[in-house]
């Protein structure tokens, strides 16, 4: 028995493994199918009824979604009375939509205003006035509901049924007078409430942190790996460079987090905006006074200190945000070439690092633990997940370089370890974050990069890399990355 | 054929009996011997003799109950027979009749039903408004329960099989039966993407059979008499008899036990009496509210089988019959028809939700004055766009207004162009 069945689509002989539905094998051979309750990541509805396709011999037009693939099934797509079929699927779907594109905030990327590009008809058949449904419903704390876009497609519903299994979402009353909604007196407290506005195909479920900031279309999309913790969910940020600023974090589909991500891990963005960010180099002046001045000066400064100093009294304090190709210059500079054998890790005071949240949230919440500890090994040091900042204070060491972890949102005592740190001799802060110019006692800080606005890798908690592969342009004049602080330490130490 | 029609009573045989509910009653005059004779054969064999007598399903699709039996597999495990006693239709009041004659029939017809396709369980979906029927139901169940003839090791025999009686909540979608099974899950009565069919993931997921109370109640005859003796009565292929409840202006309306194959006049003439005096013919609706109608021309020589009236281009349904007299004024049928499918429509599928809504909305247009000819080809179009196009046949709810338009395009043209006073049709 073979393993796959040979079906013609649209006159195409295409094989796929037996099991596979006719929209599945479609979307693989990249054939459209129009489709509104079809979710890769969910069950079958089968309710839209959007996806009608003809296949030969059979008198009625079937779903695409729940048509099991059968060995020599002729199926035709774009037939007339198909693209009757998918003309009308839309107008039933449109006969009482509000059409409010014009103040949605789905505009631009809503799958019923790109089927109605694609296979609407141009002229609503619909004469008489509308069902008018409750609008602007705060449903969760990341969330707004509007029932009147939304056409029931019943997505958000197994969604919560089947992936965050809470089942905080149903369909109340039925025919043109459903709606979905929550249970009396409960709203939606997930982690993962904004994927129900990622897989919503209309604008019925907005972001609240989201709306009404920007049309979509303004938006560049470039992708990367979040940062939120040890599962790096594979993410595309959505920004404007001309604008310096971020705007909002979505899902990309990968085998590392399927189709979702959490709202924690969405919320990175909001730490890499210019008001979030260290944007100066501070050092102390020859009167021991701070002051904010340009690369040039805090290099140099940086470099002098670090050849006053022995390099038994330096030390490094590595948090695992930063990505593999920076570890691999930093201790191949600080531990190869210079000699420094105080590196020590720095993590999070009380963390439970196997925790799991079921779905992707990991209790390690730094992207690159595993890199850290193989580029540690790589250098010959002793390589064990473990927090050793007290170890760190308690070092004698006369000079500290701190790598920062990136944002406070997944590293909550960061300020508290700052102002401790502070009371070093010397501390060279290495932040993404603006805390460490907040607190003045640190006699020296390196803007970085954002994790977004830099190339390299973050290895997951199973080894899996994710690459950062199309930054942004640092929103911050000057930031650097750890791997170009070391070429230009190199440079000025000779 | 005509008045040499012979009229075997299979369904109706307790009529005229006192006391024909109760278990004395129906045991004396035959009652649960087809059990003990069932349950000496094999259930295969009873497959058999369901599937050669020819018997359809009776709730309105006609489906042949035999090979819907075979449908199950033969596996072991959890199974479940389930009667569809959620009589809704528009028109039909035969399944009440049933309780009310004799439910023992329908308890050994669940019985020797659950045997044949080997389920352990059975419940009898009741719709909510049967108040007197649900209790002698119970009643009967009980009995049945105390003589033995449900629970374990039933008549001696080895066969164990347990049955339970459910009350609907009043949807009409829970008459279909994958919204039945939904709705006996406990959850929103709402039809079941197919496949996979009930027969093989149906009730909690098991293996289940969906048969009208009418269909089983047919079950204990034919086991009893015999595949050719059911086979006997009725036509070729709709063989047996049907109960046909008939309404309207009529001198005797109810529910008559006829063979398949019996004329439709002579039902609407003799049995029923004919129309009262006054009332003259203006049309039919041979099958329950979802049939298309049909005009006096039509029905004069139609026989009441499956075949015939599907040629005619309507459908036997579930045997209601619904007289129209001339008075009545078909703008408001055609508006109470799709109010009734836009209030009981689940909602789950686009095209039924949004137009069941949107011809009730055009048809609004009808009364306000605003309405054009041009909406009567809107509708009719909306109507081809609608049916077989979703889960469940609800939305085939277009049939019937597609009939009425095929039939009464120029009474609903003058409508709007004259602006007929309206008048309220009494009989629904």
């Amino acid at each position: 028995m073979s393993d796959s069945v040979t079906f013609k689509l649209d006159g195409r002989d295409v094989a796929v493994p037996k099991g596979w539905t006719v929209m599945q094998a479609a979307r693989r051979e990249n054939v459209h199918i129009p489709h509104f309750c079809y979710h890769d990541g969910l069950s079958v509805a089968g309710v839209c009824r959007f996806c009608m396709v003809k296949v030969e011999g059979r008198p009625k037009m079937e779903i695409a979604c729940n048509l099991l693939a059968t060995e020599g099934m002729v199926v035709e797509t774009t037939s007339d009375d198909v693209k009757q079929a998918h003309k009308w699927g839309l107008e039933f779907h449109l006969v009482n939509h509000p059409l409010d594109c014009p103040i949605c905030d789905q505009a631009g990327e809503c799958e019923l205003q790109n089927s109605y590009m694609k296979v609407g008809k141009y002229k609503s058949e619909m004469h008489r006035p509308k069902v008018l449904k409750p609008k602007n419903l705060d449903v969760g704390s990341q969330l707004i509901l509007d029932t009147e876009r939304c056409i029931l497609c019943s997505r958000c519903v197994r969604f919560e049924e089947e992936v965050t299994k809470t089942n905080g979402l149903g369909i109340f009353d039925r025919g043109d007078r459903a709606i979905i909604g929550t249970y009396a007196e409960e709203k939606i407290e997930h982690n993962y409430q904004e994927n129900l506005v990622d897989i919503c195909p209309v604008g019925a479920f907005t972001s609240k942190e989201f709306r009404f900031k920007q049309r979509v279309w303004f938006l560049e999309e470039k992708d990367s790996i979040c940062n939120g913790c040890s599962t790096g969910c594979h993410i595309s940020m959505h920004g404007k460079s001309n604008e310096l600023r971020y705007y909002r974090v979505k899902p990309k589909h990968s085998a590392v987090n399927g189709h979702w991500m959490c709202d924690e891990g969405r919320h990175s963005y909001r730490y890499l905006n210019p008001e979030e960010r260290l944007s100066r180099w501070w050092y102390k002046d020859n009167m021991n006074e701070r002051i904010a001045g340009g690369k040039d000066e805090g290099l140099s400064i940086l470099a002098r200190k670090l050849k006053d100093t022995n390099i038994d009294e330096i030390a490094l304090l590595v948090s695992a945000h930063q990505t593999n190709e920076e570890y691999e210059a930093l201790l191949a500079y600080f531990v190869k070439e210079l000699g420094i054998s105080k590196v020590y890790q720095w993590r999070q005071d009380h963390e439970d690092i196997n925790a799991f949240d079921g779905i992707l949230l990991r209790g390690d919440r730094n992207p690159n633990t595993l890199g850290l500890q193989n580029a540690l090994t790589k250098f010959g040091l002793k390589a064990e997940v473990k927090n050793e900042f007290e170890k760190c204070l308690l070092s004698g060491a006369k000079v500290v370089i701190a790598l920062c972890p990136e944002s406070p949102q997944s590293f909550p005592e960061l300020k508290e370890h700052l102002a401790k740190l502070s009371e070093m001799p010397f501390v060279s802060a290495w932040s993404a974050h603006y805390l460490p110019e907040e607190i003045e006692t640190i006699s020296h800080t390196v803007p970085l990069k954002g994790f977004v606005e830099k190339r390299g890798s973050f290895t997951n908690h199973e080894g899996n890399i994710g690459e950062l592969s199309d930054p942004f342009p640092a929103v911050i004049h000057g930031a650097v990355d750890v791997c170009e602080m070391i070429e230009s330490l190199r440079e000025l130490m000779g | 054929m005509g008045d040499t029609i012979t009229k075997v009573k299979i369904l109706t045989q307790y009529e005229g009996m006192s006391n024909s509910r109760s278990l004395s009653t129906y045991k004396e005059h035959g009652g649960y011997e087809a059990l003990a004779v069932a349950l000496k054969k094999s259930p295969d064999e009873i497959v058999s003799i369901v599937k050669d007598s020819g018997l359809r399903g009776r709730g309105g699709a006609g489906f042949p109950t035999g090979l819907k039996w075979s449908f199950v597999p033969k596996t072991e495990g959890k199974k479940y027979l389930l009667c569809n006693n959620d009589e809704g239709e528009p028109g039909t009041f035969k399944d009440r009749y049933i309780l009310e004659l004799s439910p023992h029939m329908l308890i050994e017809g669940m019985i020797i039903s659950a045997f044949a396709v080997g389920a352990q369980k059975g419940y009898v979906y009741t719709r909510c408004e049967f108040f007197d029927e649900i209790k002698w139901l119970d009643d009967a169940i009980k009995e049945a329960y105390e003589a033995g003839y449900l629970g374990k090791n039933i008549l001696g025999l080895g066969f164990d099989f347990d049955l339970d009686q459910y009350q609907g909540a009043g949807a009409y979608i829970c008459g279909e039966e994958t919204g039945l099974i939904s709705s006996l899950e406990g959850k929103k009565g709402q039809p079941k993407l197919k496949p996979p069919f009930p027969a093989v993931s149906g009730y909690l997921g098991c293996p289940t059979v969906v048969n009208n109370t009418e269909t089983l109640s047919a079950v204990p005859w034919i086991v009893k008499n015999g595949s050719d003796a059911y086979r006997a009565i009725g036509t070729e292929k709709s063989p047996g008899t049907k109960l046909f409840s008939i309404s309207g202006p009529l001198k005797n309306p109810g529910v008559f036990e006829v063979p398949l194959g019996y004329p439709m006049m002579k039902l609407v003439e003799e049995d029923a009496g004919g129309l009262l005096e006054g009332e003259e013919l203006k049309a039919i609706i041979p099958g329950g509210l979802s049939a298309p109608v049909l005009l006096p021309e039509d029905v004069k020589d139609l026989t009441l089988d499956y075949e015939a009236i599907a040629a005619s281009k309507s459908m036997l349904g579930s045997g209601a019959i619904t007289i129209i007299p001339k008075r009545q004024c078909m703008v408001e049928l055609l508006k109470l028809i799709m109010d009734f499918y836009h209030h009981e429509s689940c909602g789950q599928c686009t095209p039924c939700r949004e137009g069941t809504g949107w011809i009730t909305n055009i048809l609004e247009g009808f009364f306000d004055k605003s309405a054009t000819v041009d909406d009567i080809d809107q509708i009719y179009a909306i109507c081809q766009q609608m049916a077989g196009r979703t889960i469940c046949a609800l939305s085939d709810a277009a049939m019937p207004t597609v009939g009425i338009i095929n039939k009464f395009r120029d009474e609903l043209v003058s409508y709007i162009e004259r602006g007929t006073e309206r008048e309220r049709f009494s009989y629904i």
